[in-house]
């Protein structure tokens, strides 16, 4: 079984070990690090993060539009490693997902 | 102490007129949030004292936390309420507790008001398994010892959803509807048992409104705007209305409190509207009868509807609040001719539109959103978090501010709100971090959790 290592940059680079049929979340709580989450199926995005290097498979995501993906959020509840990666990871990862369509972008 | 429970009776009242005489709250239960917030920490009930003779007046005075993180407390309701009054062996004694993000129910024992405890955990594939409901909203106790509770989504986070019901040991007894043909999504429910009806809302379904609120899911009628009425005891749904396009969003629903009206009203948040319903002829005809209209904010290029998030009426059924969560102000209407509620009091509480002031030295983020008003119409509660998704599109600052608890005076003679300023509930000084805060109930009952059969 492969084994990938991910490094979390906003979290003092810590790396965490993840098999490959091991959802990233899942592989943080087994380690006891508290990242967000909400559905665990991939149709909410409070567990997004913002994949900075590395190759995630994560084919059933729901909640992601199409220029979130090209924008490499993740979520993490339905996201396996594929290759060692880095993460941006929780809220502050977030928040070009949450924006006000009624508010002009800056 | 409010009256729940008498050895001649079962909980609650045995009418409108007898709740509205109760004592007043001493304490007040409501949902607080981490999830979608930088704290990684479970969600919780507090139970907040309202006693104004108390020394712990306007404070969190308690703190239950779910064993898991990631719920999202949303709304909440009784085991029994007084569609029970009639029965003395039933009392008002469990909170069900559903989490909107992660499917699971919490069932919480108040046998000890002020410190309520965890009684029971129903796991999300357990409801999924038996039953393929996900997302559950509003909790409304049978008259028989079930609970109901409205479920936005199947296993996969499509509409329309359904009912599942819960028996009186709070195990799953399986789907509430026989028949739901025309049911796009769901939302609130409210029934009325003398006219053998309920009646349902919509909202969406929980893959499109999870991740937050975006305009192309309206324009790809992926947002309700239906009202559907059923057949209370056929469970079937026997007339939809669609109120169109200037009806999106369809989201609390309420019926008079008088058992023996047809009369209700839902407000459509999206449209920012109001609609009054009632049956004529045996149909059910519903109409517009208040809009709010959308305002131009200097340089933002479309105008911001208000977006009403929740109504409610006072136990006299004389006056109907609603909160404009966007524009900020929170309104009183009089609805003694129900087909032209007459605005009466206006009150500011936050908003994107820059209208409000300070409570003891606080700058009121978020805005107006979910109602609570005491039994005798005089005291309602706000809090400003909608949704933490949405919370974080709108307001983003509620995060780093946590939700602010206020209570409102209402003159229920000449009409008018004002902010009660002695009282200020500050969710972002709780000890795991700020907080936001949602639905309120009490433990003696209140404006939005019985129903007289």
């Amino acid at each position: 079984m492969s084994t990938y290592r991910v490094e979390m940059v906003n979290r003092d680079g810590q790396v965490l070990v993840v098999s490959a049929e091991q959802s990233i979340l899942a592989a943080a709580e087994a380690a006891g690090i508290a990242l967000p989450f909400g559905c665990r199926y991939g149709v909410c995005i409070t567990c997004a993060a913002r994949l900075i290097a590395g190759k995630v498979e994560h084919s059933r995501t729901v909640a992601l539009k199409p220029e979130q993906l090209a924008a490499d959020f993740v979520l993490l509840c339905v996201a396996h490693l594929r290759s060692d990666s880095r993460l941006q990871v929780g809220l502050e990862s977030q928040w070009e997902l949450y924006r006000n369509p009624w508010r002009p972008t800056i | 102490m409010t009256q729940t429970h008498t050895p001649c009776c079962g909980p609650g009242y045995a009418s409108p007129e007898a709740a509205m005489r109760a004592d007043s709250e001493k304490l007040l239960y409501t949902t607080a949030l981490y999830v979608g917030s930088d704290v990684q920490a479970p969600d919780y009930l507090a139970t907040v004292d309202v006693d104004p003779q108390s020394p712990a007046y306007s404070r969190v005075i308690h703190r239950l936390p779910m064993p898991y993180l990631g719920d999202e407390l949303h709304h909440f309701g009784w085991n029994a309420c007084s569609s029970c009054h009639g029965d003395p062996g039933r009392s008002r004694r469990f909170l069900i507790l559903p989490g909107i993000r992660s499917s699971r129910i919490y069932i919480v024992d108040t046998e000890e008001a002020r410190a309520p405890r965890l009684h029971k955990v129903l796991e999300p594939e357990e409801i999924k398994a038996k039953t393929n409901l996900t997302a559950p909203h509003t909790v409304h106790c049978l008259a028989d010892g079930q609970v109901m509770i409205s479920m936005l989504g199947d296993g996969e986070g499509q509409g329309p959803g359904g009912f599942l019901l819960l028996d009186e040991r709070f195990e799953i007894a399986g789907r509430w509807e026989n028949q739901a043909d025309g049911m796009r999504f769901n939302y609130d429910f409210w029934y009325q048992p003398r006219h053998n009806v309920m009646v349902s809302s919509e909202w969406g379904a929980p893959r499109t409104f999870y991740p937050g609120f975006d305009l192309a899911d309206v324009a790809a009628g992926r947002y309700g705007r239906r009202i559907h009425f059923w057949d209370w005891q056929q469970r079937a749904l026997v007339q939809s209305v669609d109120l169109g396009e200037e009806g999106l969003i369809p989201l609390e629903l309420r019926f008079l409190h008088n058992p023996e009206s047809t009369r209700g009203f839902v407000a459509a948040a999206l449209s920012s509207n109001l609609w009054h319903w009632s049956r004529q002829n045996g149909d059910w005809q519903i109409q517009k009868v208040v809009d709010v209209p959308a305002v131009e904010v200097e340089g933002w290029p479309i105008p911001v509807p208000s977006l009403i998030t929740d109504q409610l009426i006072s136990m006299d059924d004389r006056y109907l609040y609603f909160s404009n969560w966007l524009h900020g102000d929170l309104r009183q209407y009089d609805i003694g001719d129900p087909l032209h509620p007459k605005l009466t009091g206006q009150v500011w509480c936050g908003g994107l539109l820059g209208k409000s002031g300070q409570v003891q030295g606080h700058t009121l983020r978020g805005g107006p959103q979910m109602l609570q008003l005491s039994l005798d119409g005089k005291r309602l509660y706000v809090t400003n978090s909608l949704f933490s998704t949405w919370d974080n599109q709108f307001y983003p600052d509620l995060n780093a501010a946590g939700s602010y608890l206020l209570q409102i005076d209402c003159d229920t003679e000449r009409g008018g709100l004002a902010i009660n300023a002695d009282f200020y509930v500050d969710f972002g000084k709780e000890p795991e971090g700020p907080a936001r805060a949602h639905e309120m109930r009490y433990p003696g009952g209140d404006c939005t959790s019985d129903i007289w059969i």
